[in-house]
């Protein structure tokens, strides 16, 4: 199979991420799968919450921050500010306090433990993960191309939405427990009924955002991750083992994409010592990758001689990868 | 909540009313007060769970219970004394 055939086969599957560890071409195939669609006529958003994103530099255009912004005809991207996210919601928070309880200043230890909240680990993953959910709800694309964070940070998300998963549906219950006491209160007391638990209203919207974020990254229907990986030895292992541990969290694996093949070709002709012995090993990590990955590797892209960088380069790295000629 | 009580117990008055009162004194104040003191540990358990960072117990990823914050913003006084008490708070319980 290859990566149009996945494409042309599940329409469905509108979330598109590509994994690996760094600097193997995530953001590039990216990139390339956003201008393949975007001339296929879709509509296509690529987006990034990495605070290190490469948007910028592979459009070589500084949209951080900004919002949508139109590339080309069909293909816009967007580069999330998690800092300045997390920033506007402290924000917010503040102004709610401030205009529940008609305060003029919020009190200081509450002040202080919103402060500290930007500081906690796991605050900037909750962030980036809640951002995504407000942009693919909206649902104005055709294709979402999510460029991801690191594999760490996916992981350690969906295994933290796993863990707030079970404990939201603790407190949720000590929360309904609480309710039952206040109407026993309430008739005891011959009152009116209590009027509505706040609290738990929030509970039930923070257990939706979680799903929803969560569901995003594993979903089969609608979801298509892919692995980035180049022929080495090492990276082919590391993919395997980070492949098993995804698939653990059920995120739904559609195929793996191999980067910087040295065209083998190249042997025939006079060429340094250095070069074939690159092209050797490669050889042989290719070979271990068709034996540990077999039917699933989709493409194979070769190596190219400049950088990535601006639509016409794309457009060439996206030829490569889908084997066909785009104008 | 105390002018409303105010309110209806003038609204019923005359002396059905005072034997509702009565027997709601003898019968079941008692269980009312139990109950609100039971409810009010609750409260004071969830915000332990929710805002434990606070006192330097993390439970909840702060993302979140950023949200649940402007809900419990009264309480986090009378919350902080009772668990930073000496005494230990399940005493009051009994």
């Amino acid at each position: 199979m290859s990566l149009t055939d996945v494409f042309e086969k599940y329409p469905n599957r509108r979330y598109i991420m590509y994994g690996g560890k760094g600097g193997l071409g995530k953001t590039t195939f990216s990139a390339a799968t956003a201008f393949y669609l975007a001339k296929k006529g879709k509509k296509v958003l690529v987006f990034s919450v990495d605070p290190q994103a490469s948007l910028s530099d592979i459009f070589e255009r500084d949209i951080f921050g900004q919002g949508n912004i139109e590339i080309m005809p069909n293909l816009f991207a967007r580069e999330v500010d998690a800092d300045s996210r997390i920033q506007d919601y402290q924000e917010e928070i503040r102004q709610k306090i401030i205009s529940m309880y008609g305060m003029k200043k919020i009190p200081e230890e509450i002040e202080s433990y919103i402060k500290a909240s930007s500081a906690e680990p796991a605050m900037e993953e909750s962030a980036i993960f809640d951002a995504v959910v407000d942009i693919v709800v909206k649902g104005d694309f055709d294709y979402y191309i999510y460029d991801l964070v690191p594999l760490g940070h996916a992981l350690y998300y969906l295994s933290m939405a796993a863990v707030y998963d079970a404990w939201l549906d603790k407190i949720t219950s000590l929360r309904e427990q609480m309710r039952e006491y206040d109407r026993a209160i309430a008739t005891m007391k011959r009152e009116q009924e209590t009027e509505e638990d706040e609290i738990y209203n929030e509970l039930m919207y923070i257990k939706n955002r979680i799903g929803a974020s969560s569901k995003i990254m594993t979903d089969t229907n609608k979801t298509a991750f892919f692995f980035v990986l180049t022929p080495e030895e090492m990276t082919v292992v590391d993919t395997e083992k980070a492949a098993k541990l995804f698939a653990k969290y059920n995120v739904p694996l559609a195929g793996y994409v191999v980067n910087r093949v040295i065209d083998r070709d190249l042997l025939k002709e006079n060429i340094p010592a250095y070069l074939k012995n690159r092209i050797e090993m490669q050889a042989g990590a290719l070979e271990l990758i068709d034996n540990t990955f077999g039917a699933s590797v989709l493409s194979r892209v070769p190596e190219f001689d400049s950088e990535i960088k601006g639509l016409d380069t794309i457009r060439e790295l996206a030829e490569e990868m889908f084997e066909e000629k785009l104008s | 909540m105390e002018e409303k009580e105010k309110k209806e117990k003038k609204k019923s008055g005359g002396v059905i009313g005072f034997f509702r009162d009565f027997t709601y004194g003898m019968a079941t104040h008692g269980m009312a007060r139990h109950a609100l003191k039971t409810r009010s540990s609750m409260e004071h358990l969830f915000i332990l769970i929710t805002m434990g960072d606070m006192l330097g117990i993390p439970i909840l990823p702060p993302y979140y219970s950023l949200r649940l914050l402007p809900h419990v913003v009264p309480q986090i006084t009378t919350w902080k004394r009772r668990m930073l008490r000496e005494k230990d708070f399940v005493d009051s319980l009994y």
